[in-house]
């Protein structure tokens, strides 16, 4: 069962370009990745979601609802962090987090002292005088403090420094193992490799790429880092499958996708001082997605 | 509920503020009365040389200031511009600040519709106005009973406070509708004032220059003229009936206009 289903999903603001046909499907208990460069569409798509802006065409649903008619409903099993996180000014953050719960037809007061605990915050603050990286925190436990079925992230790990990041996916694992769907939207790619299975990639408020992370990673790229004995010129590797291609001196590095035998035997031509055969990252193998076309 | 109360909760420091401006308005005004009635029969004097225009302008109209009501009845304009000012700011205000703020997403992403968002802030905006009103009538006749021995003006005063909470209402949904309805949200407020600038000055302009007489029915605060009803001419029914129209139409064009458009993120 998909717990989203984007079709044809449409978005102008007046002449300005948002979105245009996105469609895709996240599946019951998928942590799914959704990334692209900054402006590309990602922010529009997740806010038509949540019904805060409207489709100019095509049409989204959530839990097989649909996503602007029944908003409300949905958003009961909903948990959102958006990639600026505001407040009302004048608030502790445990009014404010209860306030968030008081929305909810249940006791989440327990949840929010658990999740406090998880991620270091401190309740009794006032949340003006919070750093950018302690309002996020907020941001987290008010997303997740009434166990959600559906978890959407947009950006969400600005601001963290890299031990809260590692407890925020522990905690946004452990809740996909009790059975939540997850939308993660970032532009950084290491994130998303970790935790995703399935990743849609969007391009000028278009969807370029659909596809699973292992199909990406492991079957398609290799990278390949070469120390030669002497220098060689950039003609020698201009051939099919071969992108990315940095000439430096006497060191080559590219990533190949393709036959694996043929790239191999055009290197037993030349003399080589040094090899590596690696996985390339999501970033390498994304890379010339980012780059705009010259 | 809880946003009904959330929105009481972050307007109570206005409240009491405004509150204290009622207070001293009319605390202030007693002084000056005081001063009018003991110079007696030559401040009236005095106050006959002003040009009419300006007495229209300075809302003093054609009221005998020496007398409790005639002076209520010019202090009146004072509070009424207060608790107009009160309301715009406080309709177009507790529409707009979900997106000013940038709380939209936290807001909306909840469990409820948006219409029932603008009813929990409507209500709450209408007993803010309704103490505003509640708190006017208590100081101006504890404070007029106390220090202004003579006539009882009360029943009058009562009999303005209505007009007063019509043109409050007035304002709120005038308030409620810009923010709504436009495309800044952040300017809700500004536009809500100019328009109210605007109709007082010509509900002034009509006092000056009866030939402009056919604008009363465009500035609400020509609606219920507080000579009038100080005079024992009671509530001009045409106009209750229109102040109620307006005042519907406007509150349903801000619960559709808000449901139907983009949210400011």
């Amino acid at each position: 069962m998909n717990v989203i289903e984007i079709n044809k999903l449409t978005k102008y603001y007046g002449q300005a370009r948002g979105i245009i046909d996105v469609s895709f499907n996240v599946g019951e208990g998928e942590i799914f990745g959704f990334i692209g460069p900054n402006g590309a569409g990602k922010s529009t798509t997740i806010r038509t979601l949540l019904a805060l802006i409207y489709p100019t065409s095509g049409s989204a649903t959530i839990f097989g609802k649909d996503c602007i008619r029944y908003a409300p409903e949905i958003a009961r099993d909903v948990g959102y962090l958006p990639s600026e996180v505001f407040y009302y000014e004048r608030m502790k953050v445990i009014d404010l987090l209860q306030y968030a719960a008081s929305f909810y037809k249940k006791d989440c007061s327990k949840r929010i002292f658990e999740l406090a605990e998880i991620m270091d915050l401190d309740l009794k603050k006032r949340i003006d005088d919070l750093s950018f990286g302690n309002k996020k925190k907020v941001g987290i436990v008010q997303g997740l403090l009434h166990d959600p079925r559906l978890i959407i992230l947009d950006e969400p790990t600005s601001g963290l420094d890299p031990l809260m990041q590692q407890k925020f996916f522990d905690l946004l694992l452990e809740e996909n193992q009790k059975g939540a769907t997850i939308l993660l939207s970032s532009h950084v790619l290491s994130e998303v490799q970790r935790l995703c299975s399935r990743v849609a990639i969007i391009k000028d408020g278009q969807i370029i790429k659909l596809e699973k992370i292992s199909d990406l990673t492991e079957n398609n790229y290799k990278k390949f880092k070469i120390e030669m004995k002497e220098d060689i010129r950039r003609e020698y590797f201009e051939m099919a499958g071969i992108n990315n291609l940095a000439l430096e001196g006497s060191k080559v590095s590219f990533l190949f996708k393709g036959n694996i035998n043929l790239i191999l035997k055009k290197l037993a031509y030349v003399e080589i001082e040094n090899i590596w055969i690696e996985e390339p990252s999501l970033e390498e193998v994304f890379i010339h997605y980012y780059e705009k076309e010259a | 509920m809880n946003i009904f109360f959330r929105e009481l909760k972050a307007h109570q420091r206005s409240l009491i503020l405004w509150s204290m401006a009622i207070f001293f308005m009319i605390i202030s005004s007693i002084g000056k009365f005081t001063a009018y009635a003991e110079t007696g029969q030559s401040m009236n004097e005095l106050l006959s040389q002003i040009p009419a225009s300006i007495k229209a302008v300075l809302g003093m109209g054609g009221f005998d200031l020496t007398k409790i009501s005639g002076f209520y009845g010019m202090l009146y304009l004072y509070l009424l511009l207060m608790a107009t000012i009160h309301a715009a700011l406080l309709g177009a205000n507790i529409i707009a600040k979900e997106e000013t703020e940038k709380t939209t997403e936290f807001l909306m992403v909840k469990p409820v519709s948006r219409a029932n968002i603008i009813t929990a802030k409507l209500l709450a905006a209408l007993f803010n106005i309704v103490v505003f009103n509640l708190v006017t009538l208590f100081f101006s006749v504890t404070l007029m009973g106390k220090y202004i021995k003579g006539e009882n003006i009360t029943r009058e005063i009562l009999i303005l406070m209505v007009g007063m909470f019509i043109l409050q209402l007035m304002f709120l949904v005038i308030g409620t509708v810009t923010a709504a309805a436009g495309k800044r949200p952040g300017s809700a407020a500004s536009i809500t004032t100019t328009i109210l600038v605007v109709t007082f000055i010509i509900s002034s302009a009509i006092n000056i220059n009866s030939k402009l007489a056919f604008l009363k029915f465009i500035t609400p605060f020509a609606y219920f003229k507080a000579e009038k009803l100080l005079n024992g001419g009671g509530f001009d029914l045409v106009f209750v009936i229109l102040s109620l129209v307006i005042i519907t139409i406007l509150v349903f064009v801000t619960y559709t206009s808000y449901g139907k458009r983009d949210l400011m993120v």
